[in-house]
């Protein structure tokens, strides 16, 4: 090999070694850069996590609860006559869809029932779709509502939660602002100085807790539906089997 | 259909052979594989659902407790049937063909260009279609299931896959300088970095929009 080609070799090499040398350092910024994204993303989803279980613990004990008057000894509100042979249990969200279309289904025939007296129905309100209104807590709202009305004007309660399912917007959509709500309830019968107070919100503390009683009594979803204390099980969404089941326990005393 | 060989391939880049068991086409193409079949049971479990729930409308249809991650609530939106049928039957009939390709390309089989280039191209529909999903169940819905999210993290994954193969492959088409950049890209591992943080940053969304439901 001449001289001159060993030089070249070693040229070479040389431009060879600082090319190898840029990509091992542009690898290690890479890497470093990546490794403190990443790490922070983590740092991140920890602190989220973090944040998240300690605001539940927040949410499963609220510091002010005050109940509404006019409530049953079990805390529900109640409708009809108290000496009514059948008493019908009823936890619901008034943002839950699958409420809206057992209140369109049941709704006359538990009117029909209260009406003559075979059954007292139990309103449980309980706010746990409050996820679903783009922060707006309708669930709450609407609940905080109907323990304002039965507070003040007990008579009104079940013709305001019948106008309420009447007009129940959308899952995952606002829900319905305070005035309209307000609108509704004045529509229904409620005196206007009980519907001034909604805005207090003097019973979402007592909604929060309500919700948690009825998950800890092992409510799994909305509606349930109790008959005398015993779950129904039968078809909710058709006009028809609550009603005989209720005669039927009617019957049967 | 040829069997796999660097050698006789006219479009291989130029340059040092990819090292590292990430590289490796087995760690590629298995990753793929039990992706898409994760997909592909996501798919079934919810194309049966999807049936249930039409069988009889009253199964799933009160609101669970734990909504936040029921599978009701999303399977009876109308995003759920966006061509008018469970979108799970899209899953049933896509994923397949994901899982054959995955195979055959474990057994050596190399697809001609423009086979991957279609498949790429169907796969990044595909991609959209998910994420629109997901965005919609998180936004719109207000719900999110378990099965969805598997989908959605799997898709990431084969999309994730099938790029990476098609770049490395130089099947896209694209221009040189394109392809050389992101050839260069992969070959400082930018993309597997990408693929986590894309990942990572999909958990945060899912902690910070559902963190009370899932942990309280």
């Amino acid at each position: 090999m001449s001289k001159q080609a060993r030089v070249r070799t070693r040229e070479l090499r040389e431009v060879q070694r600082v090319a190898a040398e840029q990509q091992a350092r542009r690898k290690l910024i890479i890497a470093r850069v990546s490794g403190v994204v990443i790490v922070a993303l983590l740092v991140a989803i920890g602190f989220a996590a973090f944040t998240a279980v300690s605001g539940g613990d927040e949410t499963a004990a609220p510091d002010r609860v005050v109940a509404p008057a006019n409530l049953t000894e079990g805390g529900a509100i109640p409708v009809g006559e108290a000496d009514a042979p059948v008493t019908v249990e009823i936890f619901f969200d008034y943002m839950c869809p699958a409420c809206g279309a057992f209140e369109s289904a049941n709704g006359e025939e538990l009117d029909r029932l209260v009406e003559d007296g075979t059954v007292r129905v139990e309103l449980r309100p309980i706010s746990f779709l409050d996820r679903t209104s783009n922060g707006t807590e309708y669930s709450t709202r609407t609940a905080n509502a109907i323990a304002t009305a039965v507070d003040g004007a007990p008579e009104q309660a079940w013709a305001f939660h019948r106008s309420l399912y009447a007009a129940q917007p959308e899952e995952g959509t606002d829900g319905l602002d305070d005035e309209r709500i307000a609108e509704i309830a004045q529509e229904a019968g409620v005196p206007a100085d009980v519907v001034d107070r909604f805005g207090d919100r003097t019973y979402e503390g007592w909604v929060a807790s309500v919700t948690q009683e009825a998950f800890d009594s092992g409510v799994t979803g909305t509606p349930t539906v109790m008959i005398d204390g015993e779950e129904f099980d039968g078809d909710l969404f058709t006009e028809g089997p609550l009603a005989q089941a209720i005669e039927s326990a009617a019957a049967g005393q | 259909m040829t069997v796999h060989s660097a050698v006789a391939d006219p479009r291989r880049e130029v340059g040092p052979p990819l090292r590292g068991i990430r590289h490796h086409r087995v760690t590629v193409w298995v990753t793929m594989l039990v992706a898409s079949v994760a997909s592909l049971v996501a798919s079934f479990v919810l194309a049966v659902e999807a049936l249930r729930l039409a069988e009889n409308p009253n199964a799933d249809f009160a609101c669970d407790i734990n909504a936040v991650l029921s599978c009701g609530t999303v399977a009876s939106s109308w995003q759920a049937s966006v061509f008018g049928f469970p979108n799970a039957f899209l899953g049933l009939v896509t994923e397949p063909v994901v899982i054959t390709i995955a195979v055959a390309a474990l057994a050596g089989v190399r697809f001609p260009r423009w086979f991957m280039l279609a498949a790429q191209v169907f796969y990044t529909v595909g991609l959209a279609f998910a994420y629109w999903l997901f965005h919609q169940a998180m936004f719109e819905i207000g719900a999110l299931c378990p099965w969805c999210l598997l989908i959605t993290l799997a898709t990431t994954l084969v999309f994730f896959e099938m790029t990476y193969v098609n770049i490395r492959d130089d099947n896209l088409y694209l221009p040189r300088r394109v392809q050389s950049a992101l050839t260069s890209v992969i070959r400082s591992n930018l993309d597997l970095v990408l693929v986590v943080v894309w990942i990572l940053l999909l958990v945060l969304a899912v902690v910070l929009r559902y963190g009370e439901a899932l942990f309280a």
